[in-house]
């Protein structure tokens, strides 16, 4: 990998520490958003460094409080939307890239499915550390789940295109073309 | 053909999102309220039932019903009136009774004032009260009125 790439990397993984520390409205996030970016840009591998990374920063850091139990299943559902980043690269490249708005349509559903499992697997967390029923724990936070969910979908739906092509031209590469519009 | 594969199954998953999500808000309400129905049932022996109707006709052709309205055992009329509506009223400790200006900011004006009846079961009919609504304790499943009217008891 490229100095550049290094650096632009450690440059996102800083971001993402930063905004998961800053005082924000519950479960509204931008780590998400990075990591999978991250994923999608430099591979699969990278997305869970950075996903891996931020996460255990934010579970002794947090503003919310100590991770304690929950650091181990915040990393794992963080480290997947990194990977499925990659994931998805991967398949747009072998399937043919979609057009911008079938892009970001498909983002922010698959955002949708990955906020919902990322929040599954830390309620798990929630479970096992005061022994109640995982569908009563789910229901019991089901707003905030849907703030997270709906929150996240219009985030990669409306940011994820930008980004990357942000992200390209800071590296001075075309590492995704896209299919132009039809007006 | 594998661009709308991939298509397919990440719209069926965002789909699946969507479904999960709609059944653990539905199933939040429903704890919700099977939780005030425990606490409601917990609390049977010590509420009542009563129904208020606020009667803005004179004014602007509208009669509000509030059935069912649960207040405290023992609870006054005002008292009860104050759970369902904004209520101005002042206490007047010579009369030892409150007197009432204005109902969710519909204040007596000129020969308007509001006033207050309770239900006559018996004889059908609707009664004017005769003291001042927090002086006068509902029962279960009284039936009491506001209207907001040119007082025409005698």
């Amino acid at each position: 990998m490229r100095v550049k790439n290094i650096a632009l990397l450690a440059i996102m993984t800083s971001l993402c520490v930063g905004i998961q520390l800053t005082p924000r409205p519950p479960n509204i996030e931008f780590t998400s958003l990075i990591c999978f970016l991250t994923g999608f840009l430099f591979g699969s591998f990278f997305g869970v460094s950075v996903g891996t990374l931020t996460m255990l920063i934010n579970g002794f850091l947090s503003p919310w409080g100590f991770g304690a139990t929950n650091i181990p299943f915040q990393i794992l559902g963080m480290a997947l939307i990194g990977f499925v980043g990659g994931v998805y690269r991967k398949s747009c490249t072998r399937a043919g890239n979609p057009s911008v708005r079938w892009f970001s349509l498909e983002v922010s559903f698959l955002a949708a499915f990955l906020t919902l499992i990322y929040d599954i697997i830390t309620t798990v967390s929630y479970v096992m550390l005061f022994d109640v029923n995982i569908i009563v724990a789910l229901i019991s936070g089901a707003w905030f789940i849907v703030v997270h969910v709906v929150s996240n979908t219009v985030l990669f739906g409306t940011a994820l295109f930008g980004l990357v092509r942000i992200v390209s031209n800071v590296l001075g590469e075309q590492p995704w073309s896209y299919k132009k519009e039809v007006l | 053909m594998e661009l709308q594969k991939r298509s397919l199954i990440i719209l069926c998953l965002g789909w699946l999102a969507s479904l999960a999500l709609a059944s653990f808000v539905a199933g939040y309400y429903y704890m919700e309220f099977q939780n005030l129905n425990e606490l409601l049932e917990k609390y049977e022996s010590v509420i009542m039932r009563v129904k208020i109707c606020i009667d803005y006709k004179e004014l602007n052709e509208t009669v509000v019903w509030y059935n069912d309205t649960i207040v405290p055992l023992g609870c006054n009329l005002l008292q009860a009136t104050e759970t369902v509506a904004l209520v101005n009223s002042t206490r007047f400790p010579a009369q030892q009774a409150s007197f009432v200006y204005a109902i969710n900011g519909v204040w007596n004006h000129g020969a308007y004032f509001w006033m207050w009846q309770r239900w006559n079961g018996v004889q059908e009919m609707w009664e004017y009260g005769n003291v001042g609504a927090d002086r006068y304790r509902l029962t279960n499943n009284e039936i009491v009125r506001w209207r907001y009217e040119i007082p025409n008891y005698t």
